[in-house]
């Protein structure tokens, strides 16, 4: 063989050298998306017990579904739970600022809604909780999916997105798919 | 190929620099502070950018000081960033008061004793039949059996007709006269019970295909998940789910129809009020049917 | 049976290992296939199509079994006989501790086959990640754990072959292909602390029902621990075949040497501390040590990209040798009628695929785009099949013939599998890709095709199954060729193979890239810094627990 040591470890460098390009090229896109788009994964270390969630507080029965907060922020409450969401549909408006809050009561589950970048799991113990702005309006699917026992396929859910006229909240300040007007 | 290695240390050489050979040892050094500098600043500028600048980069939009944003970023404390945490003070009451605390857990899990089965004979028997093994075939009052039932199952309902949650004149009067204690007591008796169903005669599996595949498959357009998915033991599903195979027909239908009638309200979450709901009424008494038949 | 006999003592006529090795492999092999197959059926469940069996409970009883098989049988036995394999053929000399290989490989069919009976007889049905509060029968995780102990005395038996031969070779470079070995081992044995950890102290006692609550956090962080690094583990002896089996039979010369005790050596490092980032989507951990392990995941991608370089540069070295001319035309002169060298070019092809896929998953922001859609079962099965199982393919075409001393009549055969399980593979995945970016979700049994959204996708559903069944006619053609060549090969293959040799053979390397001692320190100091606080958040706050559910 011809090649000299020295070149080949010379070519090397070379080459070690565009692979940090490539690492940092792909760092600084990531970065990017983080700060100057806000991206973020949902994380939020905000502890719930699954064990109680029904008896008070947030995740009761009747707390379940969209409401618009006293500080005018607008929040959907769900339970995933096998295997079903608590409620089965939620209303949402386009364009607006809203947070989707999710707990589970027995085991790991998870969401993303169909079209959107909503995403995230639901894990026994926490809050988990996606601030988003929906672009479109329709009913999107918001299926369990994480595998959460035999009857995960079944778990699904709808999210009506609505235009931010259509959004009315009734004098409590809830919305559900059943009143929508 | 292959000779015998020689005759191996005791002790294998140590493999740190110091064992090498001199030389070896000389063109070492090099690499080893090198690595050690190329992986501990790798290290930093991760951590400098993941716990710094981006808190930092994000912090007008979230409506936090620095000390927050980073405290958050590092996991000392909780939330996400972008928008501070709702508050709910809405309240409401509960369908059913029962959480699975480790006490009750473990009573339930300590299985057959004395005092369980010393109160289901008094209590129990007359109507849930001896070893509750229910006999409510033809017409009339119509009791579930409770042999092989889930503990958790019986434990919640019991505790759910003491507190109000399921309403039943009798079995109201009953659970009211029960400790809690004693309530986890006769569950765990009931459950440690033998079915024996093959004894008591009408057992023919009864269904179509359609219900079979209800019962196993559920229905993805309606979003029903497998019958089987929860209502058999150790089925992974919740845990006060009941087991159904071999339950009575009437009870069955009768529970069904209450939960699709909004007149039985104590499933946590509305789970079976959900799925009565979205069952025809033929499917319900056909699935009752069919499940009074399967073991 | 005197023929029988004859015939296998003529079969183990060159190396001590032969058995040994012959064995591992089998039992990978069969697992594997099992595996195709069931693949195939739960691709058809998923279609539009009506499949047979098709129940909730078979569904998910099939993944498991899938699962376990490809992910824990396949890879760990054929990676353990590998490296028997290796340890004898490279170093030159009989295996240290045969018989306790022997023990590890009957622990790791006892553990194989109560995990899998557990799985069949429907009471593990938690898929082969098995995350709590969701529980197998505890004989499920035994099984897995015997298993796993196997491996272990695996490692130690490679590490200790390596340092023997080292003790008596002092001063001389340990071989490439037996250093790539022995980096598995040792970051196999650190993979596997955390799902150790996990089964040991959580998992198992909440199956035996010891304890009804499990802190679910936590048990998802030490999996996760283990999950990356453990695909590292299955990746390696593809690696291995790229560095030192892959030149040689493309008639050339490993360009580097020491960039392929580096790129190990970096895989050691950074495969482990990155595993977070299979929780982006997790609520119970910061950002920050988030994006810590997504910018140690990126430098994951390192050994990779020098991989690349430098196998490219050994196959020009190749081309040229043979005759190619010109920018590109020492492609064309390579001998890709060889298996090694055509399923190194497939591989590569698809690693491409694989790693640009896997790029997005680990984007800090991206991933809320894929997670849990069809686009990471995509880019798993892909990186997995892709990269994984056809250089698993080609080093059985390449060490069988010194196994059985019999070679291979004709090559063809060879061939046209492994042309199959590249287009089976990229059949079925470029689909689920696409699938994944529409939102299908994975890990169900069944879609509800007359959802508008939903009927969508189902044409492209049946084109991945059609995919499927290309694999798994593909995996029966593997497995018939390898038997073949048991009974029909051409008797008087060589005893063992050759390893590449580089262009610049080393004489003598730094202690640092002669053993694992430096490497061990740094890998301590990268997980301590990723995982330390991660994991000791659980104990410094400990979150409300959730109650175990059983099922089975």
């Amino acid at each position: 063989m011809a090649i000299h040591e020295d070149a080949i470890l010379k070519s090397e460098l070379r080459w070690a050298a565009v692979v940090a390009v490539i690492v940092a090229i792909i760092l600084i896109a990531i970065l990017y998306a983080a700060i100057a788009m806000h991206v973020n994964p949902p994380s939020n270390r905000e502890y719930v017990d699954p064990k109680t969630l029904h008896l008070s507080a947030e995740f009761t029965e009747a707390n379940l579904g969209t409401r618009v907060d006293p500080n005018g922020q607008i929040v959907a409450r769900v339970i995933a739970t096998q295997f079903e969401f608590v409620p089965n549909c939620i209303v949402l408006p386009a364009k607006k600022d809203v947070t989707i809050r999710l707990t589970t009561p027995d085991v790991i589950h998870g969401i993303l809604v169909t079209g959107t970048n909503v995403n995230t799991m639901i894990v026994p113990g926490y809050v988990a909780q996606v601030h988003t702005q929906f672009t479109k309006t329709g009913d999107l699917l918001m299926p369990c999916h994480e595998f959460c026992g035999l009857g995960h396929s079944q778990m699904m859910a709808t999210v009506r997105v609505v235009p931010p006229e259509q959004f009315r909240p009734n004098a409590d300040g809830r919305v559900s798919c059943g009143n929508r007007s | 190929m292959a000779k015998a290695p020689r005759k191996r240390p005791l002790k294998p050489r140590d493999e740190s620099p110091a064992g090498a050979p001199p030389e070896q040892a000389a063109i070492d050094r090099p690499w080893r502070i090198g690595a050690a500098a190329i992986v501990a600043a790798g290290l930093a500028a991760g951590a400098l950018i993941g716990f710094v600048i981006i808190p930092a980069g994000q912090k007008e939009n979230a409506h936090l000081s620095m000390g927050h944003a980073m405290a958050r970023s590092a996991g000392l404390e909780a939330g996400s960033p972008a928008v501070p945490q709702p508050v709910s003070t809405a309240t409401a009451i509960p369908v059913s008061t029962v959480s699975w605390d480790p006490a009750i857990m473990n009573v339930l899990a300590s299985g057959n004793t004395a005092r369980g089965a010393a109160i289901a004979a008094q209590t129990c028997a007359a109507c849930h039949g001896d070893k509750g093994l229910s006999q409510s075939f033809g017409p009339g009052p119509v009791f579930p059996s409770l042999a092989g039932q889930s503990p958790y199952a019986i434990y919640k309902q019991l505790h759910d007709f003491r507190s109000g949650a399921r309403v039943n004149p009798q079995m109201t009067a009953v659970s009211q006269m029960l400790q809690v204690q004693d309530l986890a007591a006769v569950a765990a008796y009931y459950s440690a019970a033998s079915k024996e169903y093959a004894a008591i005669g009408a057992r023919e599996l009864l269904g179509d295909a359609e219900i079979e595949k209800l019962a196993n498959e559920g229905d993805s357009h309606r979003r029903l998940p497998a019958c089987l998915a929860c209502h058999v033991n150790n089925s992974g599903g919740p845990i006060e789910t009941p087991v159904i195979t071999g339950q009575i027909e009437a009870y069955l239908v009768t529970q069904l129809n209450a939960f699709a009638g909004g007149t039985r309200t104590n499933d946590v979450y509305g789970r079976m009020r959900d799925v009565s709901k979205k069952l025809t009424p033929a499917e319900r008494a056909a699935l009752a049917r069919y499940f009074q038949g399967t073991l | 049976m005197p023929a029988a006999r004859r015939r296998r003592a003529g079969a183990t006529a060159g190396l001590q290992t032969s058995r040994l090795v012959t064995a591992h492999i089998w039992v990978a092999i069969a697992a594997f296939a099992v595996a195709c197959l069931l693949g195939v059926w739960q691709m058809w469940a998923r279609s539009p199509l009506t499949a047979p069996y098709h129940t909730a409970a078979n569904y998910f009883r099939s993944v498991t079994l899938h699962g376990v098989s490809m992910a824990f049988v396949l890879t760990t036995f054929f990676i353990m006989g590998f490296g028997y394999y290796v340890a004898e053929t490279a170093l030159k000399r009989p295996l240290p501790g045969l018989g306790l290989a022997w023990g590890a490989f009957w622990l790791g069919i006892v553990g194989t086959l109560m995990a899998a009976l557990s799985v069949i007889s429907g009471d593990a049905s938690v898929l082969y990640t098995f995350y709590p509060p969701l529980t197998a029968t505890p004989w499920f995780y035994i099984g897995l754990v015997l298993v796993v102990v196997a491996s272990w005395i695996w490692c130690l038996i490679m590490i200790f072959a390596m340092r023997w031969w080292r003790a008596d070779n002092p001063g001389k470079p340990v071989p490439l292909v037996m250093f790539a070995s022995v980096a598995n081992a040792v970051m196999w044995l650190w993979t596997t602390l955390g799902v150790a950890a996990e089964l040991l102290f959580q998992v198992i006692p909440a199956a035996f029902g010891w304890n009804g609550m499990v802190d679910v956090g936590l048990s998802r962080t030490l999996f996760s621990w283990t999950l990356h690094a453990i695909v590292y583990f299955w990746l390696f002896p593809s690696y291995i075949a790229f560095y030192t089996m892959f030149p040689r039979a493309a008639g050339g010369r490993l360009y580097s040497d020491t960039m392929g005790r580096l790129a190990f050596i970096l895989f050691l490092l950074y495969s482990l501390p990155v595993g977070l980032h299979h929780l982006m989507m997790d609520p119970e951990h910061s950002n920050g040590f988030k994006f810590l392990q997504v910018f140690l995941t990126a430098l994951v991608s390192v050994p990779t990209l020098l991989t690349i370089f430098t196998i490219t540069a050994s196959a020009e070295i190749a081309g040229r040798m043979r005759g190619g001319k010109g920018l590109f035309g020492w492609i064309g002169a390579l001998p890709w009628d060889r298996p090694m060298v055509l399923a190194t070019g497939l591989a590569f092809f698809m690693l491409f695929w694989g790693g640009g896929g896997g790029l997005i998953n680990m984007s800090y922001g991206m991933n809320a785009m894929v997670h849990n859609t069809s686009w990471v079962t995509a880019h798993f099965h892909l990186i997995f099949g892709g990269t994984v199982v056809i250089m698993y393919q080609a080093i059985c075409y390449s060490i069988w013939p010194s196994l059985t001393g019999r070679n291979f009549a004709d090559q063809r055969p060879l061939r046209v599998q492994l042309w199959l399980w590249f287009i089976g593979m990229m059949v079925m995945t470029l689909p689920w890709h696409w699938l994944g970016l529409q939102g299908q979700w994975r890990r169900v049994a069944a879609f509800d095709y007359s959802n508008p959204l939903i009927h969508s996708w189902g044409p492209w559903v049946i084109v991945s199954l059609v995919g499927g069944i290309v694999l798994a006619f593909s995996a029966l053609l593997f497995v018939y060729n390898l038997a073949m060549l048991h009974r029909r090969g051409i008797a008087g293959a060589p005893a063992a193979i050759e390893y590449a040799q580089a262009v610049h053979p080393p004489e003598r390397v730094p202690s640092s890239l002669n053993g694992f001692g430096l490497w061990n320190i740094l890998v301590a100091l990268l997980m301590l810094l990723a995982y330390g606080w991660p994991i000791a958040q659980f104990f410094v706050y400990p979150p409300p627990q959730a109650v175990v559910h059983r099922l089975g």
